[in-house]
């Protein structure tokens, strides 16, 4: 690290000791203060002690805490020339102080020998005793009175009245608060001198009522009304009416609304920043137990408002997290993040949907359900200014330039911005966070992973664009804590990386300013030997995309498993496969002979070297020859191989450094309720969210782990695609019907096609062999990922070799989809393989799979095409030009005047289109080959604005009285789906002929456009518009849909109205 | 379109026919020979996990038992077909009966994807496939075994189903099983031991010294190691391996003229033979194309890798120096590829008797079964070379006498046997 960065580094690190202390003295006194069996005099001379600790010379700090009178000192009190003090005031009315004195000498005479943050905690520590003061009156006078409320039976005139009082004494706006709720409902009820007290009260309607002799002067009411107010009437007039009780209770739970409001107030307004909400929660859960009294609608917006602004201001995450979060779960979960001061941040959608998930299962799991126990690793969070805050402070605002600059000259930059990161240093907020999470973590492995809210609004790629880092987090604390630091510019400087800069570029999305949250997670395993890992980890789908037989369901889900950390199971790695199971049929297994079962086991294990501090893949055989007796869970991940058979461990006897061990999970899938319990969740999940989802987990060996949960769409891949309706017949080459699986595939210039009825007439089975040979080297001169295979029945069969091409997985490996093709014969439809030959390589390569079943009743089969296409093989491969009446070889562009095939596939419609087309715009023949590359997805949502914008053009504000036009939701926020319909709002002033005629006219428009839609998508809906009208006073009052105008988030956005409408 | 496609039964029906017309069989052991003497069909009604049933379909062909019980292995295959188990079994007796062992030749089957079925619903296929058939098979009349997607788990089921139904133990019922469970030691080097026992009295027929000999070996997995190791141990040298890349998808070539080492190469090759290129670099071997095997300057080829090796094409690059071509894999040559070798006078040691090593070993799993004494590794070895030493002179007894390509020899020798057998037993 650079000479100004270290240096800084050890300033702070230095101060760093002073805050920990403070903030050990912040808890020590919040403890104290939390004790209900400690009474106050106790609480304080506590208090007293316990103070100095937070001073930089502990020993020589003197504490007298003076309240009402009394003083409670520290031990070997004396007071001194050195001093520092706060008072303590309840109701801005001082009652006490807390004094600091220093009995050694300053350093420079007529200097403070205290710091000034010291200062400040002097001032916070008394500022919190005023508050629990103040607590612990209201406390009291709520227990005299529930004490009262049998006196109160036989003198109900007046027990009200000395806590009415108190309340009166201690807080005079709450107090007015609360009695003109009370005369409210009073009159509510039909207490007719309650209505003629309130303040407000018309004249209309106090006509109405029986006069009380009072004259109603404008001028002179508010004056007046404070006075009834304050004076004894309204709780005398109440106590007429109502009981005892009934009044302590409505009183009672008034004040607690009120405290609510207060914190509606803060979370509402956009200039409270996230310290001043989390000491909101804090201090609101102080007063309100448990929120329990609060009506469920004050409760239900609190939560809503919260999540808006920690988590994300997605509205459907919005909707389940009202129901799930609670206030508590907020301020625990306030207590692990680390914020600029001032932050407005949130912590973004990584977090978010983990924390979601994880109260979701809490909750729902129930005996027809189980989930078993589901823990989710301790985390802190960095809010997502963050990243600004680290940006400004260290000047590196010419970083934001980086994404208008040439791709090329970011990537040639990009490694210098990670230096620049890298030698930067933190603000002094965030790297005191960072050190009480390092306290709190320990030195157990972290990993620190990026949570974008780029990644809420999009899902889609940004998942895998972002880094995630691992650390051992071993050694020294200061040595831990550069290291974190180090880790957290990298992930920061990773935001101004090529690869997320053009995918933004690429969707028009550049001007949204990237930010990010982080989270630092205890990365879940033990330790083995020199190396940390969990037994086992991996990720968990909703949707199955990969299908291996046709008994498996696209719902029945699909998990990736991996020993070790869960890296292998995310990313595909070419030379190694994680064992995949099924939920939805958790018996079945992708690979069944002993040979395939050994081939397709994961044979190399991600785990932390915490020796050399690194993330390490290493040999299966040799950890387990190293201290595989260590190995968590040995039993249930690994099948003894032992005489041609493999053997589920039944005991103790297992030896890893002699025994022959092959990953198989055998015991945990078949012995335990594992796969159960996560077929439950994912199916739990996927209701309650509304979505199919994507999760990680990792198990240590005794507790299952969440590690992350995000709606399956986000996953790169697995999208369906649009089908388009207006296709051309002529221009279709097929179409299918039946298990159709999502994923992406590239525009295809070659076909391989393998005529089924030629094939099925070859005479000699060495011609059929020739005919994969010639395949194979077909494979190695077409260009990668740009053709696909087509062939009869089953590829790479190995037994009838008429009843499908012979391939091994060589042949194929650089096809972008094997298609299966199955020809009825008389009366019998062959069974496809559905790839089974070499299943896992397809997964690991995402190479897709298609069957297709041309003489079903609706399917298209162009084979006039695939047969009148001139044929390449005799160029190409003249050895093989005998077989040319079979195997044909076919350049798209060639033979459809410069266009190529496109597959389009949805599962979700369980139909999948071949087509020729217009080659798409740069970017789309790129091969997917990292992680996260995948098909531009389609801009649903400019599309719908463009049509929106075209609808406004053309409406007719003076015929149909509209005002004007906004447009709000999906396709405002650049998120609509294929299937997402337009949200209108529109501000109507018109009459009710007006109001009919404008609703045929934009009844005909949705119409227009949700076939408009289904042509372009094969998305079926009876309107694509969900229009919304608002009068002039629901605008006005800012009520209903009309919020969404002028909101303060997501307001809904204007459209020019009328430009093209017809002059009438 | 159907009769002018390809028909195992038929192919395997017409390479009968050419051989009984060179022996000049009569027509009553013809057609006795042509088809399988009995034939099972039946249904294995399985309840599935879901509840449902499903009826699978389930063969066995017991194409000949002149020479003893049946034997022949259970397919588990979506695409089986009666004309596919039928060639199959025919092929059976021939190889037992090369190998003179006395056992007939049979095969049998279910059409079903296992890659579709738990393993609870395969054990319930094993366990109807023997209710049917539990009074047609048996350690004296019909000894199945694992063949394609079957594996020992199975094999077991099916002896567990058999004991229950007969109340008793009869481990020489089926083999294939898992050693100390009534399997035999020695299975895996069988094949491998098995090629070169028949090289070496090839060689002795030929009148060379096999440690003048060098060999260049196309595959690394059991059989190929296992012949290596004793092919050393007779003092010849390897000079080329070839080993499948899984990570490139294609074979590579391993080459140390001074001879490869047999221990160093097992020690960076993975559990399926795959050689680690970079550590076979750091140790010297130079790394060739995966077809280079076939064109190394060596006395011996020994293709114990993928069937279809040796074309009319690769055969042209065969070095003038190659003496003998072991067949370690099954089917390595093509037909056209089969009449240059004939041409050139390179001795070919066919497949179904270099590499009946496996079903040799499979019958002494059988015969120690029924008495339920088990032997000893040498005691296997022993008595698999003395076995594989007199099928191969029998074998080139003939060709010599008869001058005859080894080929047809065999199987002259295994029809011979076969059809005699049947006189003898006063069936023709």
């Amino acid at each position: 690290m650079p000479k100004k960065g270290h240096d800084i580094q050890e300033k702070l690190l230095a101060s760093l000791q002073e805050r920990a202390k403070e903030l050990d003295c912040l808890y020590a006194t919040e403890e104290l203060l939390n004790r209900s069996d400690l009474p106050l005099p106790k609480v304080l001379a506590a208090l007293a002690d316990a103070i100095p600790q937070g001073w930089q010379h502990p020993s020589l700090t003197r504490v007298q805490i003076d309240y009402e009178g009394k003083s409670y000192r520290s031990r070997a009190f004396e007071a001194t020339e050195w001093e520092l003090s706060a008072d303590i005031t309840v109701q801005e009315r001082s009652v006490g102080a807390v004094h600091v004195y220093y009995t050694g000498r300053p350093p420079e005479e007529g200097e403070s020998p205290f710091l000034r943050e010291e200062e400040r905690l002097v001032r916070t520590i008394a500022e919190r005793l005023g508050h629990f003061v103040l607590y612990q009156r209201l406390k009291e006078l709520r227990e005299e009175w529930q004490g009262g409320a049998g006196a109160a039976a036989q003198d109900e005139s007046s027990a009200w009245r000395a806590p009415i009082h108190l309340l009166r004494e201690s807080d005079k706006d709450l107090y007015l608060r609360i009695a003109r709720k009370m005369l409210n409902h009073l009159a509510r009820i039909g207490v007719a001198e309650a209505a003629a007290m309130l303040p407000g009260t018309v004249s209309g309607a106090t006509e109405a009522l029986p006069s009380t002799g009072e004259v109603n002067v404008p001028g002179r009411r508010m004056s007046q009304d404070n006075a009834v107010l304050l004076s004894d009437r309204p709780f005398e007039l109440a106590s007429r009416y109502i009981s005892g009780e009934e009044i302590f209770s409505r009183v009672q739970r008034w004040m607690q609304e009120d405290k609510a409001s207060y914190f509606m107030r803060v979370l509402n307004s956009h200039k409270s920043s996230m310290p001043e909400i989390s000491d909101a929660i804090r201090r609101f859960h102080q007063v309100v137990a448990d929120g329990s009294e609060l009506p469920p609608s004050t409760l239900k917006s609190l939560r809503v408002s919260l999540t808006q602004r920690l988590l994300t201001e997605q509205l459907d995450f919005v909707r389940v997290a009202k129901d799930y979060m609670d206030t508590r779960d907020f301020l625990e979960l306030l207590d692990k993040v680390i914020m600029p001061p001032e932050s407005h941040g949130k912590l973004g959608g990584k977090s978010a949907g983990l924390l979601l998930a994880n109260q979701i299962l809490q909750r729902d799991q129930s005996a027809e359900r189980p989930t078993g126990e589901v823990r989710v690793p301790r985390t802190w969070f960095i809010a997502s200014d963050g990243l600004s805050n680290f940006i400004e402070h260290n000047d590196l605002q010419d970083a934001f330039e980086q994404k208008f600059k040439e791709i090329d000259q970011i990537r040639q930059e990009y490694p210098n911005i990670v230096q620049l990161f890298k030698s930067s240093t933190f603000s002094p907020r965030v790297v005191s966070g960072l050190s009480l999470a390092l306290d709190d973590l320990g030195d157990v492995p972290l990993i620190i992973r990026s949570s974008s809210l780029l990644e809420d609004r999009l899902g889609t790629a940004f998942s895998g664009k972002y880094k995630s880092l691992f650390l051992a987090n071993q050694g020294t604390k200061p040595e831990r804590m550069e290291a974190l630091l180090d880790a957290i510019a990298e992930v920061y400087a990773s935001t101004f990386g090529p690869d997320p800069i053009e995918y933004r570029r690429e969707r028009g999305l550049l001007e949204f300013n990237e930010e990010m949250g982080i989270l630092v997670q205890a990365v879940v395993g033990t330790r083995v030997g020199k190396y940390f890992l969990p037994a086992f980890a991996g990720v968990a789908f909703s949707n199955n995309e990969f299908r291996w037989s046709p008994r498996i369901r696209r719902e029945d889900g699909l998990i990736r498993l991996v020993p070790g950390l869960g890296t292998r199971a995310v990313d595909r790695v070419s030379d190694d496969y994680p064992t995949l199971v099924v939920p939805g049929q958790p018996r079945l297994r992708a690979n069944v002979q002993i040979d395939e079962i050994i081939r397709y086991a994961p044979h190399k294990v991600d785990v932390i070297n915490l020796e050399t501090n690194t993330l390490d893949t290493v040999a299966l055989a040799d950890l387990m020859r190293e201290c595989g007796g260590r190995y968590p869970a040995l039993d249930k991940v690994f099948s003894v191989l032992r005489n041609d058979m493999l053997h589920k461990p039944v005991g103790l006897l297992t030896d890893p450094e002699k025994d022959e061990l092959v990953t198989t999970f055998e015991d945990l899938l078949s012995g335990t309720p594992f796969i159960h319990h996560l077929g439950n969740m994912l199916k739990i999940l996927e209701e309650t969210l509304g979505t199919p989802v994507d999760i990680e987990f990792a198990h240590d060996g005794q507790h299952f782990y969440l590690l992350q949960c995000r709606p399956q769409s986000h996953a790169d891949d697995s999208a369906g695609d649009p089908i388009p309706k207006d296709v051309p017949a002529a221009d279709v080459v097929f179409t299918a019907d039946r298990y159709v699986s999502n994923g992406y595939v590239p525009d295809i210039t070659h076909v391989v096609y393998v005529d089924p009825l030629a094939y099925g007439e070859l005479g000699s089975p060495s011609d059929m062999l020739a005919v994969g040979r010639a395949v194979g080297r077909l494979n190695k001169m077409l260009p990668k990922r740009q053709f696909i295979l087509m062939g009869p029945g089953r590829w790479g069969s190995r037994g009838d070799i008429r009843l499908g091409v012979s391939v091994t997985y060589a042949d194929i490996s650089n096809t972008a989809m094997l298609i299966e093709i199955a020809r009825q014969k008389g009366g019998y439809l062959p069974d496809l393989s559905f790839g089974t030959h070499f299943f896992q390589d397809l997964v690991e390569s995402r190479i897709r799979y298609l069957p297709l079943y041309p003489d079903r009743e609706g399917i298209a089969f162009n084979e006039r095409f695939l047969l009148a296409a001139p044929n390449l093989l005799p160029e190409m491969l003249p050895d093989f030009a005998h077989l040319a009446g079979v195997l044909r070889v076919i350049e798209v562009p060639a033979a459809a005047e410069g266009r190529i095939l496109r597959v389009l596939v949805n599962a979700d419609l369980d139909e999948a289109l071949g087509y020729l087309t217009v080659p798409a715009e740069r970017g789309r023949l790129q091969p997917p080959h990292a992680a996260g590359a995948r098909r531009a997805a389609p801009d649903y949502w400019q599309w719908r604005l463009q049509m929106a914008e075209e609808l406004a053009a053309r409406l007719d504000a003076t015929r149909f009285g509209v005002k004007a036009l906004y447009i709000f939701g999906s396709v405002k926020n650049a998120s609509a789906g294929p299937g997402s319909d337009i949200d209108l709002l529109v501000h109507f002033a018109g009459d009710a002929e007006q109001r009919r005629a404008l609703l045929d006219w934009l009844e005909g428009w949705s119409l227009c456009l949700a076939e408009l839609n289904f042509l372009r998508t094969g998305y079926r809906s009876d309107g694509l518009l969900d229009v919304h009208l608002v009068g002039d006073e629901e605008v006005t009052a800012s009520a209903g849909y009309a919020a969404k105008i002028n909101a303060v988030t997501d307001s809904a956005r204007e459209l020019p109205v009328g430009a093209r409408a017809p002059q009438s | 379109m159907a009769d002018k496609s390809f028909n195992a039964f038929e192919m395997a029906r017409a390479q009968f026919d050419k051989i009984a017309d060179m022996i000049g069989l009569d027509a009553g052991t013809r057609a006795l020979l042509r088809s399988p003497l009995r034939e099972y069909h039946f249904l294995v009604p399985v309840r599935m996990d879901d509840g449902s049933v499903q009826v699978f379909q389930g063969f066995r062909c017991q194409h000949n038992d002149a020479r003893g019980p049946s034997k022949g292995g259970i397919r588990f295959h979506p695409q089986e077909t009666i004309d596919t188990v039928r060639a199959l079994s025919m092929w059976m007796t021939w190889k037992c009966a090369v190998a003179d062992i006395p056992l007939g030749g049979g095969k049998g089957g279910v059409i079903c994807d296992p890659h579709n079925l738990s393993a609870r619903e395969q054990e319930a296929i094993c366990r109807g496939w023997i209710r049917q058939l539990a009074r047609d098979v048996g350690p004296v009349t019909d000894v199945p075994a694992p063949d394609v997607m079957t594996n020992p788990q199975h094999m077991l089921w099916m002896l567990d189903e058999f004991e229950t139904i007969h109340g008793g133990h009869y481990p020489g019922l089926i083999t294939g099983k898992p050693v100390g469970m009534g399997g035999s030691l020695g299975r895996t080097q069988a094949t491998g031991y098995g090629v070169v026992y028949t090289l070496r009295e090839a060689l002795k027929d030929l009148n060379i010294r096999p440690q003048d000999t060098t060999a260049s070996v196309q595959g690394f997995g059991n059989v190929s190691q296992y012949a290596i190791e004793l092919y050393h141990q007779l003092g010849g040298k390897t000079i080329l391996v070839s080993s499948w890349d899984q990570e490139e998808q294609k074979s590579f070539s391993f080459r140390k003229m001074s001879g490869v080492d047999l221990g160093e190469l097992r020690g960076i090759a993975d559990r399926f033979g795959g050689i680690d290129k970079a550590k076979a670099k750091a140790l010297g071997y130079e790394v060739l194309d995966g077809e280079a095997w076939i064109e190394q300057d060596v006395d011996i080829l020994l293709p114990c890798a993928l069937e279809n090796q040796i074309t009319g094409e690769t055969a042209k690059k065969i070095s003038g120096k190659v003496k003998i071509i072991a067949e370690g894999a099954n089917g390595p040559t093509t037909p056209e590829a089969d009449a240059l070798l004939k041409e050139r006078g390179i001795f070919v040691i066919p497949d179904f008797l270099a590499n009946a090593g496996g079903v040799t070993c499979s019958y002494f799993e059988q015969v120690q079964s029924n008495m339920n004494y088990f032997w000893e590794m040498d005691e296997v070895l022993g008595k698999l070379d003395v076995k594989m030493t007199a099928a191969y002179i029998a074998v080139s007894e003939v060709a010599r006498k008869q001058k005859l390509y080894m080929r047809d020899a065999a199987y002259v020798v295994a029809i011979n046997r076969v059809a005699q057998a049947c006189r003898d037993r006063g069936w023709v």
